[in-house]
């Protein structure tokens, strides 16, 4: 099967139901995305498809084909998502960094949809797990992203 | 009335009541008739053994009969019933703990009529008021089985703790002559030999009716066979609630294709679920070893079975949503539920199950709904292979009331239509369940 990639075209041959984390990052080597829990529960594995944050670790991969899907070796290419890595190193948000490149998939997502989304609307989907507790770093981050957009 | 008049009444009285105890007595603890009374044990054929072994998954025996990582078949299963708690025996041929005495009458009796050597009725979460149904040839096959494909256990039977009076058994006999027919299962002329097998698996062996046809006041299945509108028309049971098998529309198969049914039964999952509690249990034990053209028996059996438009309300059809609702429940599925069952609700078929116009969402009972939430799924195996792809257990993550609202948002988008769901009977559910295993628990028959 074919997918596109960051914009780019990939010759896949896995099973239907094999998890897009697992052909990102052992096929096709992109090992930005993170492996956490494996259950959607996390965050770690998020990439965007369409534009839209989902957690490759429960994508079935045939259901992905035929639409664009943005990791985070790529996020920089977008507007949204260069604006967002910035803040994220003015803010020094990580730490470890596991689970950094998910956080920044669900931000992306987010000011995608919403450029200046509310406090509660940032609370409900910015709900990543960190084990750093990095959680004031992010949230600091997100609130100036929105209130650059808003002002 | 004189004296004398009065103590002849009172003698004929004792005297008749007397006789009513013995009649009574020898009824609930006579041995019911077995056609194999006068059959000697005959040298086992190993075909008889693989035979009976297939019909022993059928009849899904080790799901309650085994526990994981424990000889096969040898009890402890604990069961909660209104009364108390039972415990699934040990019928592996073990002479002491096990079956190893029985004859293959008293197997029959047994399985078929709920009655042990001796007269001791069983209780009816054995389900022989299904099993009755089964051939002689499957209940020869099962026993040689039995006695010959499985390994002797010792291991004692675990009594229950049900209190005197309750635990008296021979009331069950009356319980048994009311509620528990004692024919097999009589081919229908008028129906083809596919519909016949199939009626066959599911009032017998395969014992659906258990869990998926509603029980009445003395929590006997309200219809054993098609000939009752209630046979399989959907049932709470133990915090699940088993869908409806009928043609009903939003809570029954009505949406469901003959291959569809085949395929859910062989492979846990089709486009429109997969599945997921008790029956999670049905398919890893049972279903996924019956062979196609039985489950194609069993689709066809199943399709022919009318639904009820009053009791399965308006049909459900798909209506588009505003998915970025500022309601706390939307931003709930959007956060925790949207990555496999999608912003659309139509989940990613035949992986991730779809909620629009999911039976949990549409039916009144919302137990489903709420406990999958809470505990999530159990590992679906399918051919020895765990997979990719389960409900995680949201009760450690939710309160009460935000799984209530997220549910509530589920059963009123998408054009589903259940009611709203309480965070009391969230709590409720909370209590007496457990959160599912993320282990692949493998039950072996061997």
């Amino acid at each position: 099967m074919e997918l596109r990639i960051n914009q780019k075209a990939y010759q896949v041959d896995a099973d239907a139901d094999t998890p897009l984390l697992w052909v990102i990052r052992d096929d096709l080597g992109l090992t930005g995305t993170k492996y956490g829990c494996g259950l959607a529960q996390c965050g770690a594995c998020s990439v965007l498809v369409d534009g839209n944050v989902v957690r490759s670790c429960v994508t079935p991969v045939a259901g992905v084909v035929g639409r664009e899907i943005t990791t985070i070796e790529a996020i920089e290419a977008d507007d949204v998502g260069k604006r967002v890595v910035a803040a994220w190193v003015e803010h020094q948000v990580a730490q470890c960094g596991y689970c950094q490149s998910g956080q920044v998939m669900a931000a992306t997502a987010l000011l995608k949809h919403n450029p200046a989304p509310s406090d509660a609307q940032i609370e409900a989907a910015m709900v990543n797990l960190c084990r750093c507790g990095t959680y004031n770093a992010i949230r600091t981050a997100v609130h100036d992203l929105a209130k650059q957009e808003s002002a | 009335m004189s004296n004398r008049r009065f103590a002849r009444t009172a003698g004929w009285l004792a005297l008749a009541c007397l006789v009513a105890a013995g009649l009574l007595a020898w009824y609930a603890t006579r041995q019911p008739a077995s056609p194999f009374a006068q059959e000697q044990a005959a040298s086992v054929d190993p075909s008889q053994v693989s035979r009976g072994e297939y019909v022993a998954r059928l009849s899904d025996c080790v799901a309650c009969h085994s526990l994981a990582g424990k000889a096969p078949f040898a009890g402890g299963l604990e069961m909660a019933t209104p009364l108390g708690t039972i415990h699934a025996t040990n019928i592996t041929p073990d002479h002491d703990t096990g079956i190893g005495a029985y004859s293959l009458a008293d197997f029959d009796r047994a399985v078929r009529h709920g009655v042990a050597p001796g007269g001791r009725r069983l209780y009816p979460a054995m389900p022989y008021p299904s099993y009755a149904k089964l051939s002689d040839d499957d209940i020869r096959a099962l026993y040689t089985f039995f006695m010959h494909g499985v390994q002797p256990a010792k291991q004692p039977n675990i009594p229950s703790d049900i209190p005197w009076p309750l635990n008296l058994r021979w009331p069950i006999a009356l319980w048994n002559g009311v509620f528990a027919p004692t024919a097999t299962y009589a081919a229908k002329p008028s129906q083809d030999a596919l519909w016949n097998r199939g009626a066959y698996i599911v009032q017998g062996p395969g014992h659906c009716g258990s869990c998926h046809t509603p029980r009445g006041l003395a929590f006997n299945e309200k219809a054993l066979d098609e000939s009752g509108a209630p046979f399989l028309a959907g049932a709470l049971l133990d915090g699940w609630y088993a869908p409806s098998l009928r043609q009903d529309h939003n809570t029954g198969l009505a949406r469901w294709s003959e291959p569809q049914i085949v395929q859910f039964l062989k492979t846990g999952r089709n486009l429109h679920a997969v599945v997921y509690g008790s029956m999670a249990e049905a398919f890893n034990n049972s279903t996924q070893f019956m062979q196609d053209e039985d489950l194609a028996a069993i689709a066809r059996y199943l399709k022919s079975l009318p639904g009820d438009p009053r009791r399965d309300g308006t049909p459900w059809q798909y209506v588009n949503a505003d998915t970025h609702q500022d309601i706390p429940g939307a931003h709930t599925y959007a956060t925790r539920c949207a990555s496999c069952h999608g912003l659309d609700g139509k989940g990613q078929p035949e992986w991730m199950p779809p909620l629009a116009g999911a039976t949990s969402a549409l039916a009144k009972e919302n137990a489903s709904a709420i406990n999958i939430t809470l505990n999530g799924s159990q590992r679906i195996i399918t051919a020895g292979v765990p997979d990719a792809y389960r409900m995680p257990a949201f009760r450690e993550q939710l309160s009460d009331e935000e799984i209530a609202q997220v549910l509530s948002y589920v059963r009123s988008t998408w054009g589903n239509h259940g009611d709203a769901v309480d965070a009391k009977a969230v709590g409720k559910l909370r209590g007496h369940t457990d959160p599912a295993s993320s282990s692949p628990i493998i039950l072996q028959m061997r």
